[in-house]
């Protein structure tokens, strides 16, 4: 490791401390150690245009950003929640295992946490907290909590990420996705039921048996989506960025032309905050493009091989090392900055201790969305308390018994990758 | 001038949502194009990944907020504002200046790429990396007025 390169290190952390623009201090620092190596400072421009000018895969950020933006502004979140309610509303702690299913269902649709958690959190928050049924809490820290399986099961924006930095299959990281989430929707499912049991939380009217065909009528449209979607990767109709191109297109039309939910401005809207969340997104890939660029001239992922392999170290004490790492960089880093620029370095060492990267990358993003909600920086921690005003230290407090069983999860699934590896498998996935 | 300003935000926004649009139909029609009348087109991709290279860099140099950022605030939301525009003039001073020190290299790499075109669409290059340098010139500016603010004592939104 060169001088320039500590220098370059310090520029970065220096200014993200400062609360800088990750990106922007990326781009600062890789100018300042192309400056001290003496290379052409266009260096950093070059790179970051080619980069995102030659990845196509990363068209599907965007996409799947209005795609989520759709469905919460138009009335699909509200009719796929009450299908749940009707669904899974009458055991005890009813709305709290609503809200897992919403996640769950909802995650098929959309490949970003964040916006589950504004969207369909947000309502059923409202709900869980009318009449003092449950405390505010306890309903933000299972929101919290069931947002995360959102970029587990695809479609995935953090998984498109992984594939971009790993030269990993979208479509088999998205399969592998799919058991993963749901164990982790079981298991905090369990949670709940066992925190209800013991609060003695309220069970919820059943709604009868009668209504259910119009109920499930009502969401029925939106509820095909997943099932369009997975055809579409896994039928051989499109590739996953058209996947969420299509999603998109079918969001709209649902919520324009047949809930009739969202009108013209509603629409610029919906596109001009995404328009915002997709290029604050890109810059930050763009930002990655050219440090990993410099963090690999530096031969920095190599040595890091290098080293573990000197320490002799077994594929799982490694995985489980890159677990608690990754778990401490949580709470502090947000996912993207961890899977774009921290990612890298071990990508060499995984391959040579033989670690399949479609199992690795499952569980560095599951663990990176646990590191979602652990504080001090839990963005939808943040984003639960900005929208629904719950208060962060009720959150805090009843977010640990959640984030247990996510991390018994996780560590399930490093344990075992068959969890992770058998239906890419099934679907002809030859690592 | 604060209302200048505002149309001029206004009418950036229209562009970054018109290029949100763009790139949305020409996946649509390329998928359209593949399925329905199977006759696969090219282009569409390739103006998909220039409307999606110009959304991001013209989106960062007109349209994103600070808090529309990715960033680390644990630090920043701690400290005092005095301390906070400390932070803000040292983090906008190193950002500006990297970026200006960058520049000509910058200018002269992508005006060297108007020997290439895409291959399908025959952009030139040069014309399609300009973006970077309206980014980068953007930004500079937009720090420097933003250290102004704050020496002078009117930043009000020293918050975010």
């Amino acid at each position: 490791m060169s001088l320039a390169f500590l220098i370059c290190l310090a520029v970065l952390f220096g200014l993200s401390a400062f609360g800088a623009p990750i990106a922007l201090a990326m781009i600062a620092a890789a100018v300042s150690y192309l400056a001290m190596t003496g290379q052409d400072l266009a260096l950093a421009s070059e790179q970051i245009m080619q980069g995102l000018f030659n990845s196509f895969i990363l068209l599907a950020v965007p996409l799947f950003i209005v795609a989520a933006n759709i469905m919460n502004a138009g009335t699909i979140s509200d009719r796929l929640l009450n299908f749940c309610v009707a669904a899974v509303g009458r055991f005890r702690g009813g709305l709290g295992h609503v809200n897992v299913v919403a996640s769950l269902i909802f995650s098929g649709m959309s490949g970003s946490a964040i916006a589950d958690a504004a969207g369909i959190g947000k309502i059923i928050i409202q709900m869980m907290t009318k009449d003092g049924r449950y405390p505010i809490g306890f309903a933000a820290a299972i929101t919290a909590a069931s947002a995360t399986i959102g970029p587990v099961i695809p479609p995935s924006i953090p998984m498109v990420m992984y594939a971009l930095v790993s030269d990993t299959s979208v479509g088999y990281l998205f399969l592998g996705g799919i058991t993963p989430g749901l164990l982790m929707g079981a298991v905090l499912m369990a949670m709940v039921a066992r925190i209800s049991h013991k609060r003695g939380f309220a069970i919820e009217e059943p709604t009868p048996l009668r209504e259910m065909p119009g109920i499930t009528m009502n969401a029925f449209p939106a509820l095909m989506m997943p099932v369009i979607l997975l055809f579409g990767i896994y039928g051989g109709a499109t590739t996953p960025t058209e996947a969420a191109a299509v999603a998109a297109t079918y969001a709209f039309v649902l919520a324009a032309v047949f809930y009739r939910a969202i009108t013209v401005s509603g629409t610029y809207e919906i596109l001009s905050s995404s328009a915002r969340a997709s290029a604050s997104v890109g810059l930050v890939i763009g930002g990655a493009l050219i440090f990993n660029y410099i963090v690999a001239s530096e031969n920095i992922p190599n040595s890091v091989a290098a080293l573990l392999r000197d320490l002799d170290m077994s594929p799982l004490a490694f995985l489980l090392m890159i677990n608690l790492l990754l778990l401490l960089l949580g709470c502090i880093l947000d996912a993207t900055t961890i899977l774009l620029v921290i990612i890298p370095l071990f990508l060499p060492a995984a391959r040579e201790l033989g670690i399949d990267l479609v199992h690795f990358g499952v569980i560095v993003v599951v663990n990176t969305m646990i590191g979602l909600i652990t504080p001090p920086y839990g963005i939808l921690l943040f984003v639960i308390n900005a929208t629904t005003g719950a208060p962060m230290r009720d959150m805090i407090r009843e977010i640990w018994p959640f984030m247990l069983v996510l991390v018994g999860a996780l560590l399930t699934m490093t344990l075992i990758p068959g969890i992770v590896l058998w239906l890419p498998r099934l679907l002809g996935y030859g690592g | 001038m604060h209302s200048v300003l505002a149309w001029l935000q206004r009418r950036a926004d229209n562009v970054a949502v018109g290029l949100l649009t763009a790139i949305f139909l020409s996946f649509i029609l390329q998928i359209v194009s593949r399925y329905v009348f199977r006759q696969p087109l090219g282009w569409t991709l390739e103006a998909c990944l220039l409307g999606w290279m110009w959304l991001v860099f013209w989106s960062a140099a007109f349209t994103l907020k600070e808090k529309d950022h990715v960033r680390f605030t644990i630090l920043f939301d701690a400290a005092r504002p005095r301390v906070r525009r400390i932070y803000l003039v040292i983090t906008c001073l190193c950002i500006a200046g990297a970026l200006a020190v960058s520049l000509p290299a910058t200018v002269d790499y992508v005006a060297f790429m108007k020997i290439e075109k895409t291959s399908l669409l025959k952009v030139r290059f040069d014309v399609a990396f300009s973006v970077y340098i309206i980014f980068a010139v953007a930004v500079i500016a937009r720090s420097v007025w933003r250290v102004v603010q704050i020496l002078r004592g009117q930043d009000e939104d020293i918050q975010a």
